[in-house]
């Protein structure tokens, strides 16, 4: 338990650091100091102060919860699906949600951010269910990788309609390139706002949940005994799944391995209690999701690359790196 | 049964699927026929096929059918054939109907090989390009062999895995690239990375061509011996296969065969994965079915272009989403099959 705390602790420490980078690493190194000073005495005749506080505080607060909303996304479907390559990016959730959200840009029905969230709900939730349904039945044999193949398709399919529809229509194309790249950049003060109640409530409905949906990992029958509805406690993770990866997907874009990268992480280092699992998780995300934007801004300056290229091209070799160190039988 | 002799190719086929390949090969004739016609200048059957052939007929049948349509339906049939074989050999070698690369990552690989020569050299050959993704796809097949291989061997869904994740990691180089890349450039990468068919050129057609030259004799010089390690390596070694050396001529085949699709019409997904699994339902044979593959690829892409060049004019997509269109909801009932007790 002690132990467990610490680990969090450490968790938030690492989450403070990537937060403090994100603020002060850009296009122009800005002194932590001139940072420190933005934030508790804001003087707007420093050009650097403005910076930070016009441009890095939303980003960086953007990143922290996008991340923050995927770690906890990943870890409540690989708890709910007893599969450890669920992550809503892999299985295709963030791409149905992308693909309702074009279609509203397109459309012209989504004007605003806000509008935006709502929309993305309904299209992660049509592929939530379609994959759930698909792929995760019962811990068969060749099970995870059924999974993660139906994703795969399901992501293909989706991102093929979504590019019908960018075709058709110049201007949601040009919205969306930056978009689709898991871009930070370019969200207002009220987005943020926004996103914040939405992506606190989750988590915290996701942690007054774990409890229950640990004892539905022991077993249908344990969790029987224990006066678990099974039934309800699944329908009310996978809600709090695709509202997470909504959120996180209107944010910041389609983000993939986030999800799937920092709960395997977590769990080594406080093993299987998921309440633990999911704070960590939490802060986890937000620090990868940060220090991957940290990196897009370094390594391709004077331009950068969006934080959803610097998180497939990390995720993806750890995903392969765990595909490699798992046992015959677990495939 | 019946053995078709061409030299020192023998071919041992079943009365059904010889049937099936003489149906498909009519099909894709039919097609092809309506590829060289159909559109919105008046031109005759004959003058079109006269055109397509060289003979010059006159001035408007000369440039539409023997510079644009006849370049782009010979292209079409070329890589689908390409990636029909392609998709079949990985999964008789894999043992699984899921395998194909466009999900272990191969694709992938072979689009940031070719994209990374659209932007270091600036005077774009296809050849050039063409060689980028035959070393992009070979690369990444090494590194997921590399990743994938273990003291108990290469196991098939390890490989899978390993695939999809190199993919990613491929996908993000690509897009990096393009950040990377003058904005025209970027441009004319990205039209090419949908998978495309339209404005294919005479070298568009020899370079497939040259590729199927070189890669399907070797295929089909080795088909016997894939369709015996069907069987397991104890059996194809107690009939005299050389399971080690066969098994890698057959895996380099297949990447190059992606390779060169790749190379020449960008990334088109799916065709690969579904050629071979309707090919062996329709010929229902037990095994790999290396020739019908082929043939249905072609037939599929063929008809595939069509669609989508028949389209209303808000309706012209490039080639790539009809082939999704079809091919995803397949590979998700094959999933969705599969949990259900069928074969993996």
């Amino acid at each position: 338990m002690r132990q467990r705390a610490l680990i969090a602790i450490a968790a938030a420490v690492v989450l403070l650091i990537a937060i403090a980078l994100s603020l002060a690493i850009g296009s122009r190194v800005i002194e932590l100091s001139t940072v420190w000073d933005a934030i508790f005495s804001f003087d707007d005749t420093d050009p650097e102060q403005l910076i930070v506080r016009d441009l890095r505080v939303s980003r960086t607060l953007i990143g922290v919860l996008a991340g923050a909303a995927l770690g906890v996304a990943g870890a409540l479907m690989q708890a709910l699906t007893r599969n450890p390559f669920a992550d809503p990016g892999l299985l295709g959730i963030n791409a149905g949600a992308s693909l309702a959200v074009v279609l509203a840009l397109t459309t012209g029905f989504a004007t605003s951010f806000a509008m935006q969230v709502p929309i993305a709900f309904v299209g992660a939730g049509i592929a939530a269910i379609i994959v759930y349904a698909i792929g995760a039945r019962g811990a068969a044999a060749g099970a995870p990788v059924r999974l993660a193949l139906a994703g795969v398709a399901l992501t293909a399919l989706i991102q093929s309609l979504v590019y019908a529809v960018l075709l058709v229509d110049d201007s949601t194309l040009d919205q969306y390139r930056l978009w689709v790249a898991g871009s930070l950049t370019g969200r207002q003060a009220e987005d943020v706002m926004a996103l914040i109640p939405i992506v606190l409530v989750a988590i915290a409905a996701a942690l007054v949940a774990s409890r229950q949906l640990e004892a539905v990992a022991l077993g249908e029958d344990a969790a029987r005994a224990l006066g678990v509805k099974i039934g309800t406690i699944r329908t009310v993770v996978i809600l709090i799944v695709t509202l997470l990866a909504a959120a996180a997907t209107a944010a910041a874009g389609p983000i993939v391995f986030v999800g799937l990268a920092v709960p395997h992480l977590a769990r080594a280092l406080v093993g299987a209690s998921l309440p633990w699992l999911l704070v960590v998780s939490a802060f986890g995300g937000g620090a990868l999701v940060l220090v991957c934007d940290v990196i897009g801004r370094v390594v391709a300056r004077p331009g950068e690359i969006g934080v959803g290229i610097t998180t497939a091209f990390v995720g993806g070799l750890i995903f392969a790196i765990m595909a490699r160190r798992m046992k015959v039988v677990e495939l | 049964m019946r053995i078709l002799r061409i030299g020192p190719l023998g071919i041992t086929t079943h009365r059904r699927t010889f049937a099936v390949g003489l149906a498909l090969l009519a099909i894709l004739a039919g097609l092809l026929i309506l590829a060289l016609t159909a559109g919105k200048a008046d031109i005759t059957i004959l003058d079109s096929i006269k055109a397509a052939v060289g003979i010059p007929v006159g001035a408007p049948a000369d440039f539409i059918v023997g510079q644009v349509r006849a370049p782009r339906a010979l292209t079409a049939i070329l890589v689908g054939a390409m990636l029909g074989l392609s998709g079949a050999i990985l999964q008789s070698l894999t043992r699984n109907p899921l395998a194909s690369p466009d999900f272990i990552g191969i694709t992938m690989g072979a689009g940031t090989g070719a994209v990374l020569t659209l932007w270091l050299v600036t005077a774009t050959s296809l050849w050039i390009t063409a060689a980028g993704a035959v070393a992009g796809a070979l690369l990444t097949a090494a590194l997921i062999l590399a990743l994938s291989w273990k003291r108990q061997g290469i196991v098939p869904l390890r490989l899978i895995l390993a695939g999809i994740g190199i993919g990613f990691v491929a996908q993000a180089t690509t897009q990096y690239i393009l950040t990377r890349m003058d904005v025209h450039d970027a441009q004319n990468a990205l039209g090419w990375l949908v998978g495309t068919t339209t404005g294919r050129t005479w070298t568009h057609v020899t370079v497939a061509a040259a590729c199927c030259a070189v890669l399907v004799p070797v295929v089909l010089w080795n088909a016997r011996a894939l369709r015996t390690m069907e069987m397991g390596d104890d059996a194809a070694k107690a009939l005299g296969i050389r399971v080690g050396a066969s098994r890698g001529v057959l895996a380099v085949c297949s990447v190059l065969l992606a390779a060169a699709a790749v190379a020449v019409c960008g990334p088109i997904g799916f065709i690969a994965l579904v050629a071979p699994a309707l090919a062996l339902r329709v010929t229902r044979n037990a095994g790999a079915t290396l020739i019908p593959s082929a043939l249905m690829g072609a037939t599929l892409l063929l008809a595939a272009d069509q669609v989508s060049q028949q389209m209303p004019a808000t309706l012209q997509f490039p080639v790539g989403v009809f082939t999704a269109a079809i091919g995803a909801p397949y590979l998700l009932w094959l999933v969705w099959r599969s949990s259900r007790g069928g074969p993996a």
